[in-house]
């Protein structure tokens, strides 16, 4: 996994640098926004890391130019702007996902998998969090390595807990992922298929968990969780 | 705030009214003043006009006093060889007056005559008298010396032509100086109350212009030039917070990142909570930063239910990782007017007091509706009732040596409510826990 960073902090580039080293990524570094252009150009990168502020201009700006020359290269954007006015700003520019700083390795490095696993990213195949492993090419999961039954839409589900880890995924978003626009979906049919999930999921003795949150959706954490709190802001 | 000239009733000086009626009449004595030393002047370099008027003053005594005879005159002061009597114009005239044609055959003129005799001058004279419906012919005659005799006329000439015409006049002056200052100090007046309204927390600084009078226009103007300024100011210490928070997170990043690296040990924990303590109070001078830089109630259409569910997907992990629940409900139409950015901070900051007051494993509630009101409950013990009007001051906490936070949150909430013109409200509600509900203006229904 070959990734880029753009940041101009020197001494925390060389600290991501290093805990993205230790997780396995290989990590080159640039300060400015022309020194991004032209390694892109250079080489091939399966992640951009990108810090907004830099000496030479706005890191949106690259952004807008590879969105622009249908370059879908996932883009996460590291910045001190934490504001929702400015996530969506960013996430509007292109970019698939937004990290605010203060954060920690871990979550960055979480953040990278998950955006490397999206469909045609260059993580395709398989999902791993905790014990529980989820291939996403054969629809096929295995608890501890032990492969277990499941329909084909609860494996769909999973992979969608799987693939934003950590997170909540709301309802509408499994739904969406579940069932095609003309099928007709109950009130219930989520609730009844997230139920069966987690059964067989306890049942083969998996350590992740799965979480209701009411009225919102639900979210699947890895056995210890080690989100930085503070990044939520 | 009450320092002398910051409080509203501060020692107010003389006020323009009473300046101008002061200078007014200075001005009029002055004038008057101007006006008898011209009289005196003029009067005291032509002789022979004051003659004349000294003798016309005496006959009017004899024309007042209907049936005085001539001898009781007095004559003017210090006159010697005063004389008065009556002569018919046929009978005698003296063979000194001077007999000139006249319209009514037989009829004197007046006369007179001032003649220089030893030790001063001799003034003798005739004028008509009408006495009880009849004309007579009185004649007049004295020796004087110096300005004495002539005091008399001086004076009756100050009081006509001095005395008399600029009192109404002042008078005049004086009602007239009220009307216009009345009239030129409204626009002040309403200046003022615009002044005294001003909120550097609300909206823009300025007071509306009054086309006339040029000097309140100009004062005005001036005035909302400095107000530009001040607000330019603001902005920019407002920006100073922002990017001083915005900078602070990246030596925060290091700072974390590099304990990360440091072998477990109790010092690497302490650090490391300092170290959030920190990220929390960066993201509260951000929030308030937001806060104080909201300008008047915003006008946008927002759903509080799409807000809310946005906030507790987000916090959801952290709320969980304290092993607690939260759960989101949304009642009804939850549409209202305001700033998202600003509703999504004050979710956060009362689901942090949650997270952080509550004790235990107690589940937090967030709640949309019905109507445009949010709401955050939890389960603990509930506020005090002594604590009650202490929980939304800023930095005020309950111990200030166990929680970690700075007693920022409920104060900015209770900001961002306020620049929404909305409230927010606290109770204990039965089965325990406290429960903020935060109102909004609620949004027009599109029909």
């Amino acid at each position: 996994m070959r990734l880029l960073l753009v940041e101009d902090n020197t001494r925390l580039a060389g600290l991501i640098r290093e805990g993205l080293d230790r997780q396995g990524f290989a990590v080159d570094w640039c300060e400015t926004v022309a020194g991004a252009a032209h390694a892109l150009k250079i080489n091939e990168y399966d992640l951009l890391l990108l810090d907004l502020g830099l000496p030479d201009g706005e890191g949106l700006d690259l952004v807008r130019g590879l969105r622009r020359r249908q370059d879908m290269m996932p883009i996460l954007i590291l910045t001190a702007r934490g504001g929702l006015d400015d996530r969506v700003l960013g996430l509007d520019a292109g970019a698939d996902d937004y990290l605010v700083k203060p954060f920690q390795i871990p979550e960055l490095a979480a953040r990278c998998r998950a955006l490397l696993r999206r469909p045609g990213a260059s993580l395709g195949t398989e999902l791993n969090v905790g014990n529980v492993m989820l291939h996403s090419a054969e629809r096929s999961v295995a608890v501890a390595g032990l492969a277990i039954e499941a329909t084909p839409r609860e494996v769909d589900l999973l992979e969608c807990l799987l693939r934003r880890a950590g997170h909540v995924v709301a309802k509408p978003a499994l739904e969406s992922a579940l069932y095609s626009m003309d099928a007709e979906v109950t009130p219930n049919a989520l609730e009844a298929c997230m139920s069966r999930l987690r059964k067989r999921l306890s049942a083969a003795g998996a350590d992740v968990q799965i979480r209701t949150v009411h009225g919102v959706g639900y979210a699947l954490f890895a056995p210890v969780t080690v989100y930085d709190a503070t990044a939520n802001g | 705030m009450d320092r002398a000239g910051n409080s509203k009733k501060g020692p107010a000086g003389p006020t323009l009214f009473r300046q101008i009626a002061i200078r007014l009449a200075a001005f009029t004595l002055l004038f008057a003043l101007l006006d008898v030393a011209i009289v005196v002047f003029t009067y005291s370099s032509q002789p022979e006009s004051l003659a004349q008027e000294l003798l016309t003053l005496e006959a009017s005594k004899a024309a007042n006093g209907t049936t005085l005879a001539p001898d009781l005159l007095a004559g003017p002061p210090g006159a010697e060889h005063w004389s008065a009597r009556y002569i018919e114009p046929e009978v005698d005239g003296p063979a000194t007056a001077p007999h000139r044609a006249s319209t009514t055959p037989g009829v004197l003129m007046d006369w007179t005559r001032r003649e220089r005799v030893a030790g001063g001058y001799r003034i003798s004279g005739v004028r008509s008298v009408i006495q009880e419906g009849q004309q007579r012919w009185l004649f007049m005659q004295f020796e004087g010396d110096g300005i004495r005799p002539y005091v008399p006329v001086i004076v009756n000439e100050i009081v006509q032509h001095v005395l008399l015409p600029l009192i109404p006049l002042s008078l005049l002056l004086l009602l007239f100086n009220i009307f216009a200052v009345r009239q030129v100090l409204r626009p002040l007046k309403r200046a003022e109350a615009e002044v005294d309204a001003l909120d550097p927390d609300n909206g823009l600084l300025r007071l509306s212009v009054a086309p006339e009078p040029r000097e309140v226009n100009t004062l005005v103007r001036a005035v909302n030039r400095a107000l530009t300024r001040l607000d330019e100011t603001m902005a920019i210490l407002r920006g100073f917070t922002a990017n001083a928070a915005h900078e602070l997170r990246t030596p925060l990043s290091i700072m974390q990142l590099s304990l990360d690296k440091l072998p477990p040990s109790q010092l690497r924990a302490e650090l490391q909570a300092d170290t959030q303590h920190m990220t929390r109070l960066v993201d509260q001078m951000l929030d308030l930063a937001q806060a104080d830089a909201m300008a008047g109630e915003p006008d946008t259409p927002v759903d509080l239910a799409d807000i809310g569910r946005d906030i507790v997907a987000a916090m959801a992990p952290k709320v969980f990782e304290a092993h607690r629940d939260l759960r989101f409900e949304c009642i009804g139409d939850t549409r209202a007017l305001g700033h998202g950015e600003a509703i999504y901070r004050i979710y956060r900051n009362l689901i942090d007091n949650a997270l952080s007051h509550a004790p235990g494993t107690t589940p937090i509630e967030v709640t949309a509706g019905p109507g445009p009101q949010i709401s955050v409950r939890d389960h603990g013990t509930g506020i005090a009732d002594e604590d009650m009007p202490h929980i939304f001051e800023r930095f005020w906490r309950k111990d200030r040596r166990k929680t970690d936070g700075a007693g920022l949150g409920l104060g900015i909430v209770q900001r961002l409510a306020q620049a929404h013109g909305g409230a927010i409200t606290v109770e204990n509600p039965p089965g325990g826990g406290a429960l903020f509900r935060v109102t909004f203006a609620a949004a027009p229904s599109d029909r």
